[in-house]
């Protein structure tokens, strides 16, 4: 081992980060924004409450009432729940459809007047999102608990009947069915904005763009040719991760799949057309490797994956709309898990196409720029 | 095509072009002469790449005025003109054959064209060993033959060559030299960058190029005539000195 030598290549890297003043900015940067956004949703604080309907019931002398009216007084004191009331069990079944409300917490009495005991609960979501699912349906055993007097053993949810409204059967999917939906978008975006982004820097550093930009080929050209190239590659990366987790891990496809594709297709082409505009900011292979963390966990975290998009901090809604994860994953669990057709994830789809145009937009304004 | 009035196939005047605080172009006056090889001889720094790519229609002047085979730069003659690059930008996962095939269908030739042009050029610079291999196998001699091909598969009118000899050893520079003169003879013209005196006179003509402008033109010997020098790169010196840069 010679000091000198190492002391030198040690030198050398420092010196290097030195000059590169932009991957130097990334490494500050890039960790700022992840940590400050895992610090914020890992926290409680700032989150917005899940909205849940109740039916308040009718006080008449001799009735049952009390015990629902404990409930429900229990349950508008458990956090990160907001507890609102509706006319009636068919408004508030409507309002989780609608997606007015996260859910529906119906209770009944049992016995009448002063006998009178909190009967069966029954928790209705949407069924979508577990996310959103399990806080409520633990909000509501453990305020039944507090009402029964008994202590809630962590797990269990005793008493609770769960109905999920959008799927087509009430069983509740596995894990590996909910999580599939963001499982194909993730991959789907990461890999083709690697190969895009990657292969865009080596277009320009190895002159060969150059060449071409000093060709007859137009801007608008040059991506189309780079959108037909990468969607076929992409494409059978999606078909692959979706054929595994159908076929292998046996997640759910209630709907139809060729709309699956549909949805990823969109995202492809707005992610190649991403990879070709942010490319242009690197200089080099490093700089593009440091933009994935910038550009895909903000994503993974506003998408409503691991939280849901409605709990949370309402400027970051407000970016979750902007971001074409959220859109993706929305319409592929509307299509695997409630077997959702065309028309119900038409708004995803035309939110995933603006995207991908406004990308293409981005990506031949770059180009064009480079000409002159 | 040409500019028919005045008979050039690149007619520059007064062209300015700053990058930041560096003046690339200062002033930069050039006429290129249909069918002839001229040479843009200066050192590093000069201006000479500037030029070619305001040529190609890569970046646009700040001042002055110039026009390429008889209209502004850019797409409207883009396919007339070939240009090779300092370096061998090439599709190095791809062979020489398949690089060729891709430039000559962006130039919107048909796959006979291609497929004949490309044996008829493999021959000529003599690549043929070469052609179904991957770029990234090739010797930096047989790189740079590969690229001059890839300029040339469309038949341009106007060739741009930036710095085409450098880095390739005498053998090989003697015989790009002598395809250059060899397009010449088919109404081609060349515009080559280099800063090799030497090879000025291999050259029709020899553009001084120094500080963003052209210091002076014409044939090696009217420049070491002109300089009362016995070299070019004497004469060049000389200019530089006249002209207190």
């Amino acid at each position: 081992m010679n000091g000198r030598r190492i002391g030198a290549l040690t030198l050398r890297i420092v010196r290097t980060f030195r000059h590169d003043r932009r991957t130097l900015g990334l490494i500050v940067i890039v960790p700022l924004i992840v940590m400050a956004l895992i610090g914020y949703l890992v926290g409680d604080s700032g989150k917005q409450a899940l909205r849940i309907g109740v039916v308040v019931p009718a006080i008449t002398p001799g009735g049952a009432a009390a015990p629902v009216l404990a409930f429900q007084d229990r349950l508008a004191h458990r956090p990160g729940i907001e507890v609102e009331d509706v006319p009636s069990e068919a408004a508030g079944r409507a309002g989780v459809r609608a997606g007015s409300l996260d859910g529906l917490v119906l209770a009944q009495a049992t016995g009448v007047g002063p006998t009178a005991s909190l009967g069966p609960i029954t928790v209705v979501t949407p069924g979508l999102d577990v996310q959103v699912e399990t806080p409520i349906a633990f909000a509501a055993a453990s305020a039944a608990a507090e009402v029964r007097g008994v202590s809630l053993t962590p797990g269990d949810l005793p008493g609770i009947a769960v109905e999920r409204v959008s799927l087509p059967s009430n069983v509740r999917p596995s894990t590996i069915s909910y999580a599939a939906p963001a499982m194909i978008t993730v991959f789907g975006f990461l890999f083709t904005f690697m190969i895009t982004s990657v292969s865009f820097l080596r277009e320009r550093s190895s002159g060969t763009l150059e060449r071409l930009l000093a060709s007859p080929i137009r801007a608008r050209e040059i991506l189309t040719g780079y959108m037909l190239g990468f969607v076929p590659f992409a494409s059978i990366q999606a078909l692959i991760v979706l054929g595994y987790a159908t076929l292998v891990l046996h997640a759910q496809v209630a709907g139809p799949i060729w709309l699956v594709f549909a949805v990823l297709i969109l995202l492809v082409l707005g992610t190649v057309n991403l990879g070709i505009a942010l490319s242009f900011e690197a200089r080099t292979e490093l700089q593009v490797i440091q933009f994935i963390p910038l550009v895909l966990l903000p994503q993974v975290f506003l998408c409503g994956l691991f939280w849901p998009i409605r709990t949370l901090w309402p400027p970051l809604q407000w970016i979750s709309k902007l971001l074409p994860m959220t859109y993706a994953v929305r319409a592929l669990r509307e299509v695997m898990l409630a077997g959702a057709g065309l028309l119900a994830i038409a708004s995803d789809l035309i939110a995933l196409a603006v995207f991908a145009l406004a990308m293409i937009a981005v990506g031949t304004t770059v180009l064009r720029r480079l000409r002159v | 095509m040409t500019d028919h009035a005045t008979g050039l196939a690149v007619d520059a005047k007064e062209l300015g072009k700053t990058f930041a605080t560096v003046r690339a172009l200062d002033g930069f006056t050039l006429g290129i002469r249909t069918g002839e090889v001229l040479g843009l001889i200066g050192p590093n720094g000069a201006g000479k790449s500037t030029f070619i790519r305001a040529v190609a229609g890569l970046l646009s002047p700040d001042r002055g005025t110039i026009a390429v085979l008889g209209r502004s730069p850019g797409m409207a003659v883009a396919a007339r003109i070939g240009y090779m690059t300092q370096s061998a930008a090439l599709y190095d996962d791809l062979s020489v054959r398949e690089n060729l095939a891709f430039f000559g269908r962006v130039y919107g030739l048909d796959r006979s064209t291609v497929h004949e042009r490309t044996d008829r050029l493999v021959r000529l610079l003599r690549i043929t060993a070469d052609v179904d291999r991957p770029v990234h196998q090739l010797s930096g001699g047989q790189r740079q033959l590969a690229n001059l091909a890839c300029a040339m598969v469309h038949e341009p009118q106007l060739l741009l060559l930036d710095e085409p000899t450098v880095g390739i050893d005498p053998e090989l520079r003697h015989r790009l030299w002598r395809e250059f003169a060899h397009l010449q003879g088919t109404g081609t013209t060349v515009l080559v960058t280099t800063h090799v005196m030497e090879e000025a006179d291999r050259c029709d003509r020899v553009a001084f190029v120094a500080d963003g402008r052209v210091l002076d033109v014409g044939t090696a010997r009217e420049l070491r005539e002109r300089a009362g020098a016995s070299t070019v790169e004497e004469a060049f010196l000389a200019l530089r000195r006249a002209a207190g840069s």
